[in-house]
């Protein structure tokens, strides 16, 4: 009985939807871009909570992005932040104190006044809460002492140390309505998780941003409506739906059968069909990168001529990057090399690119690769398999969930090579938890295994990319047992650089490293794969896709042909 | 006398059985490597805090006997606990993706009793004939046939006439009743058939195997003797002789109805209680994986207890 209720309050929110938008999409003015219409998303991730203190998903991310207001936001084309509902900022000599201006006037989509003090609580409660309830986003206010709404158009935020991530950091950072969660973040804050943050009956979710979620169903689809109160740019469309698929092929038959409009994140298989079909397919250098994990532990036990600078220059040498691009990705992907890969653009205000632009790719060469084997001593033996320390030079891989496809395609280009430098790769696929529990191996002290392939997908700024490899790092997010005391110090001093031109150098010294004492090797930079049909424009491709927690652009812009 | 304690016995044994999975359902998921800290831990920032706070919030800083009480009080107050992953009740989470997808399941499930059963009938009844060969054919066919190779070729086969995925078109925006009950119909059709197809091949064979078994007795021969015809033979004797091992197959489907269909709700993004299993076991989410399990578990002893009733109906010798 409960359940067929619930399906009523879906089916009266689709029809409150349809109600309050135009059936039929007009031009805006004078020959304007066309007014209306709900875009229909596809996704193959899903959205995996709506409240942002329980959220780990992308795509959760950038229905937040949709929802809720941030101070900043980076501009998707140039990847520079520009202001949003902070007008412009400013911050002392020391860099300890930072003053956001923030928008006058504006409104929750519920009427209630939306000012810095909502910004000056979200943060606040982080903060409060950052070793409990709000320890998921506890990186967005790393170092506040605490924030001050001293009008309510001023923020003012105080940092216990300069910090170098103060606008990548707050541009994460959703400012959640006090009027609504200022009632759950009391006592010890065990409410805030606990909160679903989901439509109730015909009521829509509280926002601040361009779009209101009004209806949502767990692992099938979330649908938004334009907020009325919405104080930026007007966005063109009515509203638009996530509709989540759990198998690709589905999703590509819906976009061609004309039961979805845009589809995010395509298949690198998919290109010819959609294609032929007469779907735009949009794809540009993405953020994310693939990667080849060399044990870099010196304590490991076993084969420790992993550790040899000289073996694992040859695998580099050995890697066909070239071919992986073109034969595992289908085109879809670059050679890659540095930690940071180039799309993450220049530091903020500068023409400095975070990517070390001196990190290249090695050529493809196996005589060198062998060449390199031997002189380190490492001999082949009868079955062409070298041997060193006293054992042929035979290693497991442990191979990711999330690689399989075109990462399967890649470990055999690279087995194959390997084979001919008289070095044997077993493949070992595993699910991702028991990757990275085998990875960590014994409790997280990196001993037991050689080599891996993974992935990363980068943010913009680089500080993520960096923290992973850092000695705090281990049994978090390190996955290569890769620990430097200097590499750790230059981290510390890149994060309190609060000048992002002297922050890129230390960023390159730290690149250089990684490219030198090589635990990764970077071996392709994928590109981000969208499509849409022709019925849509104005959608604006970014590394991560045409629909991103970059920016709220994409659906602020796109409108019917 | 007898029947009452057969009856005794099956509900005491249903009852340990209960308790038996409820304790390997708080083991086997622990066994695995990793934890569910590992997967949710992985955000940007993330910190030994993080780690400590997840950890003690779930509970999971205590030892695995506390854990195992912990679990046992909880279950006992009907408290099924809070996902690890998204921090709602499991009785909830677990409560839609049953009503998702037991009316999918049950529809292919049905399907495949009703028309596995009938055709079996007619192949035993058939021997050798034309009608016997092909309806076996395809049965074995539809048995081996990976499920989501079916589900995908349909998919491919019936693109732009039926839906490729989900349970109703999110973006109907003023369906009339009608036109709703359609949709869910068109939505419904190939996940449904992809299941049926797949599970009617084997009650055609099972059917049919013990159909051939039963019209081989001296008392099929009698009443052949008599001057029966062979529908009312098959119908009135063989069928109902024939019945017990089928009533097994349809009370262990019947129990796995609500365990739902990995395969089948992937391919057609249906979702249901398989997926919620499946992303269950790869986020290491115990509460969760407690709850669907303690689910299936009740589904199929009950459905197990009532075919073990119904054996006592379907031939008395089983007391003996």
């Amino acid at each position: 009985m409960k359940a067929q209720l619930k399906l009523c309050g879906i089916l009266i929110a689709l029809v409150l939807i349809a109600a309050s938008c135009s059936s039929s999409p007009s031009s805006g003015g004078s020959g304007g871009p066309k007014q209306g219409g709900e875009l229909r998303f596809g996704s193959s991730s899903q959205i995996d909570s709506l409240n942002p203190f329980v959220a780990f998903q992308q795509d959760a991310y950038t229905i937040f992005g949709y929802e809720y207001p941030f101070l900043m936001q980076y501009d998707t084309t140039t990847l520079q932040f520009k202001p949003y509902f902070a007008t412009s900022w400013s911050h002392s000599s020391d860099g300890l104190t930072w003053t956001f201006h923030t928008r006058p006037g504006a409104k929750w989509s519920d009427g209630q006044p939306l000012t810095a003090k909502d910004a000056a609580f979200s943060i606040n409660m982080v903060v409060k809460y950052q070793k409990t309830a709000t320890s998921c986003c506890a990186g967005y206010v790393a170092n506040v002492k605490n924030a001050k709404a001293t009008d309510d158009n001023t923020l003012v935020v105080n940092y216990s140390k300069p910090s170098g991530e103060v606008l990548p950091n707050l541009q994460q950072m959703p400012i959640v309505p006090q009027h609504v969660w200022g009632k759950l973040a009391t006592g010890n804050g065990s409410q805030i998780k606990k909160f679903a943050n989901a439509p109730t009956g015909n009521k829509p979710v509280v926002s601040g941003g361009p779009f209101m979620l009004v209806s949502y169903k767990k692992k099938d689809v979330a649908l938004f409506q334009r907020n009325p109160n919405f104080w930026g740019t007007k966005p063109h469309i009515d509203g638009w739906g996530l509709q989540y698929y759990s198998n690709d092929d589905a999703m590509i038959s819906a976009l061609k059968n004309g039961e979805i409009d845009a589809a995010e994140s395509v298949p690198p298989t998919a290109l010819n069909t959609l294609k032929s079909s007469g779907i735009t397919v949009s794809s540009v250098p993405g953020l994310e990168l693939r990667d080849f994990i060399i044990n870099s532990n010196p304590k490991k036990p076993n084969n420790r001529e992993l550790l040899n600078p000289l073996v694992k220059q040859a695998f580099d040498y050995a890697i066909d990057r070239k071919k992986i691009a073109s034969t595992a990705w289908l085109g879809t992907a670059q050679p890659g090399s540095s930690i940071i890969p180039p799309t993450t653009g220049d530091a903020p205000g500068t023409s400095i690119p975070w990517s070390d632009p001196k990190i290249q790719p090695p050529p493809f060469s196996l005589s060198k690769a062998n060449q390199l084997l031997d002189q380190a001593g490492y001999k082949k033996g009868p079955d062409g398999i070298r041997v060193a320390n006293g054992h042929k030079m035979q290693y497991t891989v442990i191979f990711a969930h999330d690689e399989a496809g075109a990462g399967d395609r890649s470990f055999s280009i690279i087995q194959s090579d390997f084979q001919q430098i008289g070095v044997k790769l077993i493949q070992r696929s595993l699910d991702d938890t028991t990757a990275y529990d085998q990875i960590l191996a014994p409790n997280g002290k990196y001993l037991n295994f050689d080599l891996a392939m993974w992935d990363w997908v980068p943010l913009i700024d680089p500080d993520f990319m960096l923290y992973i490899l850092t000695c705090n790092s281990w049994g978090i997010w390190n996955d290569s047992g890769y620990c430097n005391k200097k590499y750790d110090r230059l981290y510390k001093k890149q994060g309190q650089t609060v000048d992002p031109a002297k922050r890129a150098k230390i960023v390159y010294q730290m690149e250089q490293m990684i490219a030198k004492d090589k635990p990764y090797l970077i071996y392709a930079y994928n590109q981000s794969i969208d499509a849409y049909t022709k019925n849509w424009t104005g959608f604006v491709k970014s590394p991560q896709g045409i629909l991103n927690p970059l920016s709220t652009q994409t659906l602020v812009q796109v409108h019917r042909v | 006398m007898r029947g009452a304690d057969y009856i005794i016995k099956r509900t005491a044994f249903a009852i340990a059985t209960v308790f038996v999975a409820l304790t390997l359902n708080f083991l086997l998921f622990r066994a695995l490597p990793g934890s569910a800290i590992t997967s949710l831990a992985r955000v940007p920032h993330s910190s030994p805090a993080l780690k400590k706070a997840l950890t003690h919030e779930f509970g999971l800083d205590k030892s695995k006997w506390e854990q195992y009480i912990i679990y046992f009080r909880e279950l006992f107050h009907g408290n099924m606990g809070i996902s690890f992953a998204d921090q709602q009740p499991v009785a909830t989470n677990l409560r839609q993706d049953l009503f998702n997808t037991i009316p999918m399941v049950a529809v292919g499930t049905l399907f495949a009793i009703i028309f596995g059963v009938i055709t079996g009938v007619i192949s035993a009844a058939r021997r050798g004939t034309l009608t016997d060969h092909t309806s076996t054919m395809s049965a074995l066919a539809f048995y081996s046939v990976p499920t989501q190779w079916l589900g995908l070729m349909l998919i491919i086969g019936f693109a732009g006439v039926l839906p490729a995925g989900g349970m109703i078109d999110n973006f109907l925006f003023h369906p009339t009743f009608a036109q709703h009950m359609e949709d869910i119909a068109k939505h419904m059709v190939l996940p449904a058939a992809t299941l049926g197809l797949t599970f009617y091949g084997e009650y055609t064979l099972i059917v049919r195997s013990t159909m051939l078994e039963t019209l081989g007795e001296d008392y099929i021969l009698t009443a052949r003797a008599k001057g029966l015809s062979r529908w009312a033979i098959v119908r009135k004797y063989a069928l109902r002789n024939a019945l017990l091992p089928t009533a097994t197959l349809v009370a262990l489907s019947l129990g796995y109805v609500v365990a739902g269909a990995i395969l089948v709700e992937t391919v057609f993004s249906w979702p249901g209680v398989g997926r919620a299993v499946y992303e269950a076991v790869t986020q290491r989410d115990y509460p969760m994986l407690q709850g669907a399990f303690l689910v299936l578990t009740l589904s199929v002893v009950f459905f197990n207890f009532l075919a073990d009733l119904l054996y006592f109906k379907l031939d008395p010798r089983i007391t003996e």
